[in-house]
């Protein structure tokens, strides 16, 4: 039965990865930007949402706070940090080092301001009940796996069948298309940025109400997301989505055959096998010499 | 006019005298500097918070005293309880401040810096980090705390005496994690115990709901968590969040107060080494009364630790002004060897040879989020 629970956990951890991954590959794909500090948006929503429910405030309203707030840094990380380095014609690594700034800067004010220890919210929904003999899942695995279907299709339907979505998908490409076409680059490129740092909140909250929170865990859902969207494909969200669930069942799954310090070396494998195997990923676009 | 040269000569050598003794009056009221190399960021830093509430409060105590012929002060740098960003620290506070006695915390940053304190000549001071290796780190590092070896071959015993023989370890991949397993697999059969599963995680991983499943599948009586910092924490919630109904044990790495409040941990076991706060010697019962002034809480083992540290500099400094001895890491190595006793927190001690203080341990159960004292075994 050991894995049929690893392919639980597994299904639980990977739709967390999922929607990490297709916040970070939907903003890289569309504005090329490296947003290192999409894990600090994932903290700062996960940090909001506990001020929230330790505040009394309650769920929904944790919810809808943290929602905002990730999205609000987002938009401030395009509009104040990308696009004066970007005016300014400032390199990829430019970007990079500013968004790796801002990602520390965030965690030690979030350090600051809630402490720099490990804080859990309790609740009811991260205790597991037992489906069958060795096997328990808890409401939050099924939430996660939902919440990760759902917003897959809310984000699909919204990328192809609305005009700023196919905006979106053409950003990339052209941007003086998009000018073209009386379309602001610009404003497309916040619309990215709020819209993927709004697919990290439901993982930020299940974290929270799960596993607990301490400002550092920004650097594990980058590296994450990073891979994930490599794996996946860059640009392409249903590859990251389906990227997101491998990792989480390789992860968990590996536990029956290795020990578990080199559960996270199996992640890095596989990524490593793609690379090797399919460049642009499960579901990229080859570039054409 | 003879007689005015004389009394001009006069003057001027009872002002040179008068200058050269005030120069050397000054030289003994120097003002003292230690180093403190704490995580004071990241995920560990709530120990640093705790390791340098003892510190200060001993340094105050040295300066209320007048113990030393100048103030003395405490320089810290942030560890991050990592080894990398420590020997950074380390040679800082070598080369730079030039510090004679360095506070040290963790197994791996210990270790890591005990190299540049024997190099340099400079007293290193362990009250945190309990890998048995630390015994091992030559003459200028010394501990003040038990160390885990200690700490296993008190819990194991007790563990068998209430029934609970087969053992999960879920331990981190370092060198204190690596000691805990060792020991376990060599006590556990002396008193009919087994491990029956050892499970070793990185010291940056957060999800545990896997290992769960294999704790489950192992069907132990007790789990014996080896980590610490957030990562010991979020094993025991995610563990019994996730089914993990055995006992749960661990070290004294457990006794912080965000390990001890989260309502997954309340039952488990834990090792310290035996402090008794209630003791009526004076040095114990004005840390306890001032610290529980200044923090509204009882202090634990690690604030007692580093409290005995800084304690330990003033004493061995004192000695060494009165006897018109600079304080350098090698005069006090020589006045710790020539000491038998000291009067720290918790009574009289005296170090082994290998620098590392001998004290009985205690066994704890964590209640409504407090240390609760079950037993105290003395080890040899």
């Amino acid at each position: 039965m050991l894995w049929l629970q690893l392919t639980f956990t597994g299904l639980q951890v990977g739709a967390l990865y999922a929607l990490t991954a297709a916040g970070f590959s939907l903003i890289f794909g569309a504005t090329r930007v490296f947003h290192f500090a999409h894990g600090a948006a994932f903290v700062l929503a996960a940090y909001v949402f506990y001020w929230a429910e330790t505040s009394g405030l309650g769920m929904v309203a944790g919810i809808v706070l943290a929602a905002l707030a990730a999205m609000a840094f987002g938009v401030a990380m395009d509009r104040l940090v990308y696009a004066p380095i970007q005016r300014h014609e400032g390199s990829f690594f430019t970007v990079f080092v500013a968004s790796f700034g801002i990602g520390i800067a965030v965690q030690n004010v979030l350090g600051m301001v809630f402490g720099r220890s490990f804080v859990t919210i309790s609740t009811g929904l991260s205790r597991s009940v037992k489906l069958m003999d060795g096997v328990y899942v808890s409401p939050l695995a099924w939430i996660a796996v939902a919440c990760a279907g759902l917003f897959f299709v809310a984000l699909l339907l919204f990328l192809n069948r609305t005009h700023v979505g196919m905006a979106l998908r053409a950003l990339a490409d052209s941007p003086e298309l998009i000018r073209a076409y009386g379309l602001d680059p610009r404003r497309l490129s916040s619309i990215a940025f709020a819209l993927g740092s709004l697919l990290v909140v439901p993982s930020a909250v299940i974290t929270a109400l799960g596993s607990g929170l301490n400002p550092t865990l920004g650097h594990h859902v980058m590296l994450i997301s990073l891979a994930a969207t490599i794996v996946g494909g860059i640009g392409s969200i249903g590859g990251a989505l389906v990227a997101g669930f491998i990792l989480g069942l390789a992860e968990n799954l590996a536990l029956v055959v290795f020990e578990s310090q080199w559960t996270e070396a199996v992640t890095f494998a596989i990524l490593f096998l793609v690379i090797l195997l399919r460049p642009a990923g499960l579901f990229g676009r080859h570039a054409t010499r | 006019m003879k007689k005015a040269r004389f009394a001009s000569a006069v003057a001027a050598a009872t002002l040179c005298i008068a200058v050269a003794g005030s120069a050397i009056g000054s030289a003994h009221a120097e003002d003292l500097k230690i180093g403190a190399l704490f995580p004071l960021s990241g995920p560990n830093s709530a120990y640093g918070d705790i390791f340098a509430s003892g510190a200060n409060l001993a340094a105050q105590h040295v300066n209320a005293d007048n113990m030393l012929g100048g103030r003395l002060t405490i320089e810290y740098e942030d560890s991050q309880a990592l080894p990398q960003p420590a020997v950074v620290g380390m040679t800082k506070l070598i080369e730079v401040s030039q510090v004679p006695y360095v506070l040290s915390a963790f197994t791996g940053v210990s270790k890591a810096i005990s190299t540049l304190a024997q190099r340099s000549e400079t007293v290193a001071v362990n009250g945190g980090g309990v890998g048995p290796d630390l015994a091992k780190l030559g003459p200028y590092f010394w501990n003040v705390i038990p160390l885990a070896n200690l700490e296993v071959r008190a819990m194991v015993p007790y563990l068998a005496d209430q029934g609970l023989k087969k053992v999960a370890l879920v331990y981190v991949d370092d060198p204190l994690g690596q000691s805990i397993l060792d020991e376990l697999k060599a006590t556990l059969p002396d008193v009919g115990g087994e491990l029956v599963d050892a499970m070793s995680v990185p010291t940056n991983t957060q999800n545990f709901s896997g290992i769960a499943a294999k704790v489950r599948s192992a069907g132990a009586d007790v789990v014996y968590i080896a980590s610490y910092g957030a990562q010991q924490v979020q094993i025991a919630k995610q563990l019994r969040d996730n089914g993990v109904e055995a006992q749960f044990a661990s070290y004294s790495g457990f006794s912080v107060p965000e390990a001890m409040k989260l309502p997954e941990a309340d039952g488990l076991l834990f090792t310290t080494q035996a402090v008794d706060y209630t003791s009526s010697d004076p040095v114990t019962k004005r840390f306890v009364t001032d610290y529980e002034a200044s923090h509204h809480r009882m202090p634990s083992a690690y604030v007692a630790n580093y409290y005995n540290a800084v304690r330990l500099f003033a004493l061995l400094a004192h000695a060494l002004e009165e006897k018109g001895e600079p304080v350098t890491g090698a005069n006090l190595l020589a006045q710790r060897k020539a000491t038998k006793s000291f009067d720290l927190v918790g009574g009289t001690v005296s170090f082994q040879d290998n620098g590392t203080l001998l004290a009985p341990i205690q066994v704890n159960r964590v209640e409504k989020g407090a240390p609760v004292a079950l037993t105290t075994v003395s080890i040899q």
